[in-house]
């Protein structure tokens, strides 16, 4: 174990791999930015130049982007970046590739704290703790789950990041008290930076305020502190959400409450009940029943080993046929899990920490569409702190054994285990890199940047140019926004966006219409850009964009 | 001693209530493959003849062109003889040997943890009888539920006879053998714990090499029929119908990814199609351990959960986790068998592509009982001394509020619901044949709702000879058979067609002719309409 005396060399080597695997190609995998992320960087764009979005509102605590109402703070971020680098795919992401390359950093300082900055017993050998968190940290630097969302713009990343954050200075200022008001700081922070946060960091702050309470009321100034800098750094959020009653509507559209089904099936049995005179009946067939069961069943789905291991949720949420961890980390994660549980150090630590892991979950487990990958995003770490400890269990138990057969044999299996974790990392590398592109161009909304590039020259020959607003091409008008880098003073001046709702029109910059192009018409002097086969039936002179597998994604052409 | 055995009768009493009680109208009707299973205990019965006339089948027993283990309808032979041909006695064997398994988990349990942990064998036990996964099963003729026994009753006999009665062996295999005649699964999971626990035991098995090679062989001879139908088309058949290998998806997907490679040979390395398959293999392995299946909404299959209630019940979370985590952490006794039961027992279900499965995966009990069993005790065993009464007191009302609340479902709610999938309708359209079908020249039957002949057979208890000896039978290239007449009563795919005046139809409402004179309408219980009498 010589080799982890200089742990800080081995934590830049890992950092230096993190860094590639989040930069390499950033702009152009995943094919295409999604509908969030044009809209995270227009309005950062918007803000930069203009201070106010899309919406025309002045410094947005709330950005109301497409209606979902979501905090800001990553747009804020993003400006620097844009600023520097202009409106670019590459600009928009950065930050949280940042932010991913940052969480790998601050995750080997976290699982030092918690471990306890010395060693630690594990099958009767005494292991140095920097070796536990360089493996986390190098399992986190290659984690095909911390590598998608620090490749693209989601607030959730930069949130986990938060997190680790705050997590590692409240335990670092139990004994330096000065950065406990930074930790607290940190969290409050992250409340602005996504859904999930605004009830997940608050609940990590006062679980662990609870868990180390002793020691807290011990410094009771510097906790105080603390707080006083949290409810300030809150408050901009909390006065928001108590004077528009829309910042909500996004919490309650992924409700689980928002569920009908539930409802209609329970309905049915309490007729039944009313009918029978079923006393059992009118307290089990009820709604409130069926909720209780939909969101502890949305907490347990995301200890579902298929999708940790092997699908994944939605498309863009993982590289084609991968999950979200490694399929050679299985065994690992138990033997961790159970070694975590049971290892010998400070109580209060071991609590903390798995008050974290079981805290994830809880944001996302009353929304519908669970597990959630994104949403539970903080859990990133969490499981390669058990792989860590399962992989270095393990290394001990093949380097103890005195019999020489023995040690001979589990030597050879280890080494075909190692390739067999190349092997898999390659296999990860691929589908990300390569495949990834062309399976699930679709899903990242591709086609766009294409569409506008060859629109962009010829717009001006035309009178109107009218791009289809409805489904799939839902909130199009943004994707034109971003790519025509349209000047801000110029679009709120019209009046900037009226509506984030799915159905309704959208407001039409320069000659572009953004409407329905089901019913549209018009002479040789309009364009008209939609699905293709709406557009390639009865007109000339179509250019159509094409997946990357052949299938069309957009036409454009006179109708 | 005597206390725990008072308790154990009591906890018979009430898995032997949970499962007898109603047998025959919850759920509500047979379906087709328990109308086949009452049938060829009938048949057997009368002549040591299967439906078909095969004369005492050993290796298999035809039905539907599934090629089924014959046990079922071989134990249902004395109850069919008792309590006549109806529901009850088909479901019979089922219900006992699902009591049967109640009793041998306790006694499984003081194996596996030494006689002084009376305690968790009894919660075990209990656990088991309130179970809804066996439950369930256990009210249905599922021959997976006779095979969950015998290889629980193996297990618990093979480890008898290696801690100090040798004899007990011969039991041990005998039982073996026996779920190897009753359920597919059986015949790959038995193999492997077998070997198991032989490797586990191999400094004993050795010293005890005369019984061993005696009982060896003695399994080796009563195997013999099955080794020899193993070979045939026929038992591949239903395994090629249902597994994953034969998805051609995750071939065309490899080349794909190949391709997009310009084929490099790492490439055809890292997606070759095995590996696919591995990995594919997996997620259905993996499937059957999934959170919702397991705890809130069970397998999708309403005829093995109410929907309602998961496999096992929402309380047990916490107390399966700690009782996994002690298990390891303690090991006492054979544990080790615990979690084995587990792991080889979900090896023949993740072969297929419908996953979760209930029934394929039932031979993993009661390990998931023993394992609740085990946190919940010591679980309790750390509340301090003064607050045990009522934290004994608080988790018996949860356990109690989530049974009553399956019970509730089950009983009031269950039968209406899912009415449709026990095909429910059949019996009803019978017995308006059997009363009213003499005035007719000829009875047509619709195939739409799928084997209607077997409950002909079933509710008019006709004559199995006469039914050999003059049913149109016609056998589909990969077995399916079709049974097109017997009697006056035709079974046809294509009732629309058929015109004759005089005769008497049985068919779903959208094959009724506009202008038919309707004589009678056979309802679901939720109201919707399943079969139509009528004539044209």
């Amino acid at each position: 174990m010589k080799l982890f005396k200089k742990p800080l060399f081995f934590l830049f080597v890992i950092i230096f791999i993190a860094a590639i695997l989040r930069l390499y190609d950033l702009g152009k995998v995943p094919h295409s930015l999604n509908w969030d992320e044009v809209s995270l960087g227009y309005n950062a764009y918007s803000i930069l130049k203009t201070g106010h979005d899309e919406y025309g509102a002045f410094m947005p605590v709330v950005l109301r982007s497409f209606d979902d109402y979501k905090p800001a703070l990553y747009t804020y971020f993003t400006i620097p970046f844009i600023g520097i680098l202009g409106l670019t795919e590459f600009a928009v992401r950065l930050p949280s590739a940042f932010a991913g390359i940052s969480a790998v950093a601050i995750v080997y300082f976290l699982v030092t704290e918690l471990l306890g900055n010395k060693k630690i017993k594990l099958l009767d050998r005494e292991i140095d703790v920097s070796l536990i968190a360089l493996l986390t940290s190098f399992f986190l630097a290659i984690s095909p789950w911390h590598i998608q969302f620090s490749r693209i713009a989601f607030e959730s990343n930069v949130g986990l990041t938060l997190n680790l954050l705050a997590f590692f200075l409240f335990l670092k200022g139990l004994k330096r008290n000065y950065l406990l008001p930074v930790a607290f700081f940190v969290a409050a922070l992250n409340i602005h930076m996504y859904q999930s946060e605004r009830v997940f960091s608050p609940l990590l702050m006062i679980a662990l305020s609870i868990i180390f309470y002793k020691k807290l009321f011990k410094i009771k100034r510097w906790f105080l502190l603390s707080l006083l800098t949290a409810i300030i750094v809150a408050l901009p959020l909390v006065v928001y959400i108590l004077n528009d009653s829309r910042a909500l509507m996004r919490a309650k559209g992924v409700s689980v409450f928002s569920e009908q089904t539930l409802v209609k099936r329970s309905a049915i049995k309490l007729l039944e009940n009313k009918k029978t005179g079923n006393i059992v009946g009118k307290a089990f067939d009820n709604r409130r029943v069926d909720f209780v069961k939909a969101t502890v069943g949305g907490y347990i789905s995301h200890f579902d080993l298929n999708w940790l291991f092997i699908t994944g949720d939605i498309a863009r949420h993982h590289a084609p046929s991968m999950g979200l961890l490694y399929i050679f980390q299985f065994p690992f994660l138990f033997v961790g899990i159970y070694l975590l549980v049971f290892l010998k150090i400070d109580l209060r630590y071991k609590i903390a920490f798995f008050t974290y892991f079981l805290l994830v979950p809880v944001p996302a487990s009353i929304t519908s569409g669970v597990p959630h990958a994104v949403r539970t995003l903080n859990f990133a770490w969490t499981w390669e702190l058990f792989i860590a400890l399962g992989v270095a269990a393990v290394g001990v138990f093949v380097l103890k054994q005195k019999k020489a057969f023995i040690k001979n044999s589990l030597r050879v299996v280890a080494l075909f285990y190692i390739l067999f974790a190349l092997f898999n990392f390659a296999y990860y590398i691929n589908q990300y890199f390569v495949q990834m592109n062309y399976f699930t161009a679709k899903d990242w909304l591709f086609g766009y940047k294409e569409a506008i590039a060859y629109i962009s020259p010829i717009k001006d020959q035309y009178d109107k140019i009218i791009v289809e607003n409805e489904v799939p091409f839902d909130q199009s008008y943004m994707f034109f926004l971003f790519y025509l880098k349209v000047d801000p003073y110029y679009y709120q001046k019209l009046g900037g966006t009226d509506s984030g709702g799915f159905k309704e029109e959208h407001r039409g910059f320069y000659n572009f219409v953004f409407k329905s192009t089901r019913s549209a018409s018009g002479g040789k002097k309009t364009l008209v850009v939609g699905r293709p086969g709406d557009i390639s039936g009865n007109s000339s002179n179509v250019k159509v964009i094409y997946y990357p597998d052949g299938t069309p994604a957009i036409a454009v052409g006179e109708k | 001693m005597h206390k725990s055995r008072f308790y154990l009768v009591a906890i018979v009493i009430v898995a032997a209530l949970l499962r007898f009680v109603y047998l025959d109208v919850i759920p509500p009707s047979l379906t087709w493959d328990e109308a086949a299973w009452g049938y060829n205990a009938f048949s057997l019965g009368v002549d040591v003849k299967d439906e078909f006339g095969k004369n005492f089948p050993l290796d298999f027993i035809e039905s539907f062109g599934d090629f089924k283990p014959p046990m079922y309808a071989y134990l249902g032979i004395l109850p069919v003889k008792i309590f006549g041909l109806n529901e009850f006695s088909t479901r019979f064997p089922s219900a006992l040997f699902g009591v049967l398994s109640v009793i041998t988990t306790y006694f499984f349990v003081l194996e596996i943890f030494g006689k002084q942990r009376r305690g968790l064998a009894l919660l075990s036990a209990f656990l088991l009888a309130i179970s809804p996964w066996h439950i369930m099963l256990s009210r249905a003729a599922f021959e997976a539920n006779i095979a969950q026994f015998f290889i629980l009753l193996g297990i618990f006999l093979f480890l008898k006879s290696m801690r100090n009665k040798p004899y007990l062996l011969m039991g041990s295999v005998l039982s073996f053998v026996a779920s190897m005649y009753t359920f597919n699964s059986a015949r790959i999971v038995v193999p492997l714990v077998v070997i198991v626990m032989g490797l586990f035991f191999s400094r004993k098995i050795l010293q005890q090499w005369k019984t061993t090679a005696i009982a060896l062989i003695v399994g080796f001879i009563v195997c013999l029929p099955l080794f020899l139908f193993l070979n045939t088309p026929q038992a591949k058949l239903r395994f090629n119908e249902v597994n994953i290998f034969s998805d051609s998806g995750v071939i065309i997907r490899a080349n794909h990814q190949i391709e997009n490679d310009n084929y490099t040979p790492i490439s055809k390395i890292i997606h070759n199609r095995r590996l696919a398959y591995a990995v594919e293999y997996m997620r259905h392995y993996v499937d059957n351990l999934t959170p919702q299946f397991l705890f809130i909404r069970g397998d999708g299959n309403p005829k093995f959960s109410i929907q309602d209630v998961g496999q096992l019940y929402i309380w047990e979370i916490p107390f399966l986790i700690a009782g996994v985590l002690i298990l390891f952490r303690k090991r006492v006794g054979i544990w080790w068998i615990v979690p084995v039961m587990i792991l080889i027992g979900i090896i023949p279900a993740g072969f297929a592509r419908e996953t979760p499965h209930a029934l394929r995966i039932e031979n993993t009990l009661p390990a998931f009982q023993i394992l609740t069993a085990l946190g919940l005790l010591s679980f309790i065993s750390i509340i301090p001394k003064n607050k045990k009464q009522i934290g004994i007191g608080l988790v018996s009302i949860v356990v109690l509020l989530n049974f009553v609340y399956f019970a509730h479902n089950y009983l009031t709610h269950y039968a209406r619901e899912f009415s449709g999938e026990w095909q429910y309708g059949y019996k009803e359209s019978v017995e308006y044949v059997k009363a009213q079908g003499s005035g007719y020249s000829d009875v047509y039957v619709t195939e739409a709702l799928g084997r209607p002949y077997i409950y002909y057979l079933f509710y008019m208890k006709y004559d199995p000879v006469l039914f050999r000896s003059e049913a149109q039978i016609y056998r589909e290239a990969l077995g399916f058979v079709h049974v097109n007449k017997f009697s006056n009563i035709h079974f046809t795919s294509k009732i629309k067609d058929v015109v004759d005046v005089g005769a008497l139809y049985i068919s779903t409402p959208s094959e009724k002719p506009e202008s038919a004179h309707i004589l009678q309408e056979f309802r679901l219980l939720n109201g919707d309409v399943a079969l139509v009498a009528y004539t044209l």
